[in-house]
C-alpha cells in the first residue's frame, strides 16, 4: 500500500545510494535552505498578488488622505521588486515587519503562539501513534479475521469525518456535560484534551493504514518465512522483526503530518479559541495583517523542512541499510 | 437438518457474473456514492427551495411535515440545504481534480521523459509548494482574494496537482526502462508517440486511484474553507457554511449540524473506498497480466 507520500520518499532515496552519509545529510540541509528561500518568496507573492492591503483595510471608513497615509506607512507606494528586495533582506535578518494590529514585530506574535500549537501537536500526535500501532499490529496477527475487516471499516468510517465536524460534536458532547471539561481557550491542562483528540481522531486511520500496509509488506519477506520455519511464533516476530522494519516508512510520513499540521491547525484551534499558530493566522487573514501571514508561512515552512530532515536522520538510525547506502 | 444450498451455477445467476461482484470495496463505494446521490437529486427535485427563509418555521425537528429533516434557526429546509450542498462540494471536488490532474500529468510526463534540467527544476518547485501546508495557502489566499466558486476552485488546484506530477514522474521513471517502450522508440516512435501513445495510458491507471483519493481531500478542504467563511457562502449552498451556521444553536438543534456532516462524510467515505477499489481492482490485473 504506497500513498504518494511513500512514493516521493523512494524518488527522494535515490540520492543515498554511494554517496557518503554526511554528504548526504549536506545534501538533505541545501535542498531545505532552497525550500526555504521558495517558500520566503512564495509568501510575498501571495499576499503582494492579491491585492494593496491599503485598499483593503479600514473598509470605507477611511479617507482617501487617511487611506494614502497607511499605504505610505506599509510601503506599498514603492514597485515590487524594490519592495521584494527590502522583504528579502529583512527576512534574512528575521525582520518580517511589525504587525500594524499590536505594533509588535510579527515575528515574535508569531513566535510567541507557537510552542502552544507545537504543544497541541505533539499530543495528538503521542495520541494518534499510541492508538494506531495496536490496532495495527492487531489487524496483521488477525489479518482476514472479523475483528481485522471491523477495524478496518471504522478506521475508513473515522477518516472520513470532517475535523472541525468531530470538534463541534465533541464539544456538545462533552464539555456541555462534564463541567470539567473546558471548551474553549487554554487555561488548565484539560483544556488539551478536546482539541488533541480532535486533531488526533482523522490522524489514527491515516497511520493504521501505512502501518498496517508497511507490515504486512514485511510479513511477506524472506526472512520471517525463515523465522517462521524456526518455530518463532508470529507474536515474537511482529513485535520484534517486523515492526523495526515497518517504521521507516512510518516516521517519514509522521514527520510529513506534523509538518502539514503546523498550518492544518488552523481549523481546530479556531473552534476551541487555542491561542496558538493557527488562531494568530486566523486572525492576521481575517484583519489583512499581511506581516503576520507572511511571517507565519516562513516559520511553518521552516518548521516542515526541519521535521523532515529530522526524520531522514530518524530513519537512517532505525535502519542502518539507509546509512550504508545498501538499499537505494 | 436440511442439507447446505448447492450453489447455482453462473448460468443460472447472470449477476453472479458481474465484474463488481468480485469487488466488495468498489461496490459499496459505488453504492454509498449512488444512494447519497439520489438522496441529493430527490432533495433537490423534490425541495427547490433550497435556503428559503421562513421564521414561523424555525428550529423543527427531523419527520416534521414537509420537511423530513428539519429546520435551521432560519427556517431554511435542512435536506434541501444538504441537497445543494452536496452537488456544490461535487462541482468544486470535481472541477479541481480534472484541473489539477491534467496540469500535474503533463508536468510529470515531461519531468519524467526528459529527465536533466528540466527534471530537477520542475521537481524542487514541487517540493517548495508541498513545504506549504496547504490550508495554510488556501486561508492566506482565500482571505485576500474575493470569496467565490472559481477563486476557490483555482486556489485547491494550485495545490492538488503536485500529487500527481509527483506521481506520474515517478511512474514515468519505471516505465521508461522497460523493454515495450525501448521497442517502440527502436520501431521509429516519435516523441509525441511514445508520450501520449505508450506512457499516458501507462500511467492513467495508478492517477484515477489518486483522483477518486483526492476527491475525497477536496470536499474536506471546500468545506472546512466555507466554514472558515472563506469559501462558498450563500447564494451558493457549501455543507461546510450550514455546519458553520448550525454550530451556534448546536444544543438546540442537532440536526442542522449532524446531517450535512453526514452527508459530507458518506461522499468522502465513497471516495475513499471507490480509490482503494480501484487500486486492488488495478493490482489484480497486474497480476493476471503480468503473472
Amino acid at each position: 500500500m504506497s500513498t504518494s507520500a511513500d512514493v516521493d520518499r523512494l524518488e527522494t532515496g535515490q540520492h543515498r545510494a554511494g554517496a557518503g552519509y554526511a554528504r548526504y545529510v549536506g545534501w538533505r540541509l541545501a535542498q531545505g535552505v532552497v525550500v526555504v528561500f521558495g517558500a520566503v518568496v512564495l509568501s510575498f507573492l501571495i499576499t503582494n498578488l492579491s491585492g494593496n492591503p491599503g485598499q483593503v483595510i479600514g473598509g470605507s471608513f477611511l479617507s482617501p488622505q487617511q487611506r494614502q497615509q497607511i499605504i505610505d506607512q506599509l510601503g506599498y507606494n514603492r514597485p515590487v521588486l524594490q519592495r521584494l528586495a527590502s522583504y528579502l533582506a529583512g527576512a534574512a535578518h528575521g525582520d518580517f515587519g511589525t504587525s500594524y494590529q499590536t505594533g509588535e514585530p510579527a515575528l515574535r506574535v508569531v513566535l510567541t503562539a507557537f510552542p502552544n500549537t507545537a504543544l497541541l501537536i505533539a499530543c495528538a500526535i503521542t495520541l494518534a501513534v499510541v492508538a494506531a500501532v495496536p490496532v495495527a499490529v492487531l489487524s496483521v496477527l488477525h489479518r482476514g479475521s472479523a475483528g481485522d475487516r471491523a477495524s478496518r471499516v471504522v478506521m475508513m468510517l473515522a477518516g472520513a469525518l470532517p475535523d472541525f465536524w468531530i470538534a463541534i460534536v465533541l464539544v456538545r458532547l462533552l464539555s456541555v456535560n462534564l463541567p470539567w471539561l473546558p471548551a474553549i481557550g487554554f487555561t488548565s491542562p484539560q483544556s488539551l484534551i478536546l482539541p488533541t483528540v480532535a486533531l488526533a481522531l482523522p490522524l489514527i486511520p491515516a497511520f493504521v493504514r501505512l502501518l498496517r500496509g508497511a507490515l504486512l509488506d514485511v510479513v511477506g519477506q524472506e526472512f520471517v518465512t525463515v523465522l517462521r520455519s524456526k518455530g518463532f511464533r508470529d507474536r515474537f516476530i511482529v513485535a520484534h522483526h517486523a515492526l523495526r522494519n515497518a517504521l521507516v516508512p512510518f516516521v517519514t510520513l509522521l514527520a510529513m503530518q506534523i509538518g502539514w499540521l503546523l498550518g492544518g491547525t488552523i481549523i481546530v484551534e479556531v473552534i476551541f479559541a487555542w491561542p496558538g499558530i493557527g488562531s494568530v493566522i486566523n486572525n492576521a487573514v481575517q484583519a489583512r495583517d499581511v506581516a503576520v501571514i507572511q511571517a507565519a508561512v516562513v516559520v511553518v515552512a521552516c518548521g516542515y523542512v526541519l521535521l523532515n530532515l529530522a526524520a531522514d536522520v530518524a530513519v537512517t538510525l532505525i535502519d542502518p541499510r539507509v546509512r550504508s547506502g545498501i538499499r537505494p | 437438518m436440511t442439507a447446505p444450498p448447492v450453489p447455482r451455477p453462473h448460468a443460472l445467476r447472470p449477476w453472479a457474473r458481474l465484474p463488481l461482484n468480485a469487488h466488495p470495496t468498489l461496490r459499496l463505494g459505488l453504492l454509498i456514492l449512488l444512494g447519497t446521490l439520489g438522496v441529493a437529486a430527490w432533495g433537490t427535485v423534490a425541495l427547490p427551495g433550497a435556503g428559503q427563509q421562513d421564521l414561523a418555521q424555525s428550529f423543527l425537528p427531523p419527520l416534521s411535515p414537509g420537511h423530513l429533516l428539519g429546520t435551521d434557526q432560519l427556517g431554511q429546509d435542512v435536506l434541501a440545504w444538504t441537497s445543494a450542498g452536496i452537488w456544490v462540494g461535487l462541482e468544486v471536488s470535481l472541477a479541481v481534480v480534472s484541473i489539477s490532474a491534467v496540469t500535474g500529468i503533463s508536468v510529470g510526463l515531461c519531468a519524467g521523459y526528459f529527465g536533466g534540467v528540466v527534471d530537477a527544476l520542475v521537481m524542487r518547485l514541487v517540493d517548495v509548494c508541498l513545504s506549504i501546508p496547504p490550508l495554510l495557502v488556501f486561508v492566506a489566499a482565500a482571505a485576500l482574494l474575493r470569496p467565490s466558486m472559481l477563486t476557490l476552485i483555482l486556489l485547491i488546484s494550485v495545490v492538488a496537482w503536485l500529487p500527481y506530477a509527483r506521481l506520474v514522474r515517478s511512474v514515468v521513471l519505471v516505465e521508461r526502462e522497460r523493454g515495450y517502450l525501448l521497442a517502440a522508440r527502436l520501431s521509429g516512435a516519435t516523441r509525441r508517440r511514445v508520450l501520449a501513445g505508450h506512457l499516458l495510458p501507462a500511467v492513467s491507471t495508478p492517477v484515477l486511484v489518486l483522483s477518486s483519493l483526492q476527491a475525497g481531500y477536496v470536499l474536506l478542504w471546500e468545506a472546512g474553507l466555507s466554514f472558515l467563511g472563506l469559501g462558498i457562502r450563500p447564494p451558493q449552498h457549501s455543507l461546510g457554511y450550514l455546519i458553520a451556521e448550525g454550530r451556534e444553536t448546536l444544543s438546540t438543534a442537532w440536526w442542522v449540524v449532524v446531517f450535512p456532516g453526514a452527508a459530507l462524510a458518506l461522499l468522502v467515505l465513497a471516495a475513499h473506498l471507490i480509490g482503494d477499489g480501484l487500486r486492488d481492482l488495478v493490482q489484480q490485473d497486474v497480476e493476471i497480466l503480468g503473472g
